[in-house]
């Protein structure tokens, strides 16, 4: 994994959900958007299409976030994962961010915030 | 039962739900700030119903409770409705405890009946009054709410008045359950609004997802 931001990966169980975080990408830079609605999905597109960035939600069925998070980082330990959660307690944040994800951003989200941590994100990857 | 399609579209049922995640999300934030505790949450679901249905709705959610308490409380603004907080035998008791060893003292001249009823009151506000404000928030309303009513430790019909809604009423049933990850406690928060919110909520549910198009 380096370079740019090309493939992105979005895991959440609500169409909505996955409709708004993509309005807040930008939609001139060429990219291309893989969606999973659930953790299991998610990690099934994760290894067939090795995202650049995935965005993942953590109350899900089927398997929720914190598993796919855990089964993503086994497979790639690199992996860059934006968790996107309305499940604002602490102990939610610090867990997720211990099992490996790289940043955690409450919902709903913010334009500016998403760009931001995608501007992040880029960062990360260049140094990998 | 009324078939969901008639009142809401997909779309906007699936706008509800993920208001109401976003809701029940700042609600347990809100409490695991005073209660030392991980609320465990679920993927909440809309269901509409004819109101005389509900009460046989919410039983078959409690059914494995042999007793519960509750916690309610109306709001009403643009969005108005009824905020139906239920918990399972023993969450008061297991609360009262949690309390007591947060704050490291208690109140151990108070009875316990009267503890369980406080602290049910105190953590119905928290929950109901960070979801139902957290949901009139994103969608441009504001509410005001009448005192809660707490019954602690009762059958489901002693605690559901059966004939407490209006029966030529439709309502809009949000619902999440939740557990706590330490203690055992755990429950249902029913959100019911009726036919008056209704034009409302569609056109509120249009404005809020416009701002993602």
């Amino acid at each position: 994994m380096s370079g740019t931001i090309k493939k992105i990966l979005i895991v959440d169980d609500s169409p909505i959900a996955r409709k708004m975080l993509k309005s807040c990408l930008p939609k001139d830079e060429g990219l291309e958007f893989h969606e999973a609605g659930d953790g299991k999905e998610g990690c099934e597109k994760y290894k067939c299409i090795s995202p650049d960035v995935t965005f993942m939600d953590l109350t899900m069925p089927v398997m929720t976030g914190y598993e796919a998070i855990e089964e993503i980082i086994r497979h790639d330990r690199n992996a860059l994962i934006i968790v996107v959660t309305a499940d604002v307690q602490m102990k939610a944040i610090k867990t997720v961010l211990d099992l490996g994800a790289y940043m955690v951003l409450r919902k709903p989200l913010k334009k500016e915030e998403l760009q931001a941590a995608l501007i992040r994100a880029q960062d990360t990857l260049q140094k990998v | 039962m009324m078939d969901i399609q008639e009142v809401l579209t997909g779309e906007e049922t699936e706008i509800l739900q993920e208001l109401m995640n976003i809701a029940f999300g700042k609600s347990a934030a809100d409490l695991a700030q005073v209660i030392d505790t991980y609320v465990v949450l679920s993927v909440p679901f809309i269901k509409v119903m004819q109101v005389t249905d509900l009460p046989e709705y919410v039983k078959g959610h409690v059914r494995d409770y042999n007793k519960i308490s509750l916690v309610e409380q109306k709001f009403w603004g643009r969005f108005r409705g009824d905020a139906i907080l239920i918990f399972s035998s023993g969450s008061g008791k297991e609360l009262v405890k949690m309390l007591q060893h947060e704050d490291g003292a208690g109140c151990e001249s108070d009875p316990i009946d009267i503890l369980e009823s406080e602290t049910l009151m105190e953590v119905g506000n928290i929950l109901i009054g960070a979801c139902v404000g957290r949901i009139t928030e994103l969608l441009k309303d504001v509410v005001t709410y009448t005192p809660p009513v707490v019954v602690v430790e009762r059958n489901y019909y002693d605690a559901i008045a059966v004939n407490h809604f209006d029966p030529d009423k439709t309502a809009i049933v949000l619902k999440t359950d939740f557990t706590f990850k330490e203690g055992d406690v755990s429950g249902f928060l029913f959100l019911v609004t009726s036919n008056e919110s209704i034009k409302w909520l569609k056109e509120a549910l249009r404005l809020f997802l416009e701002q993602y198009e």
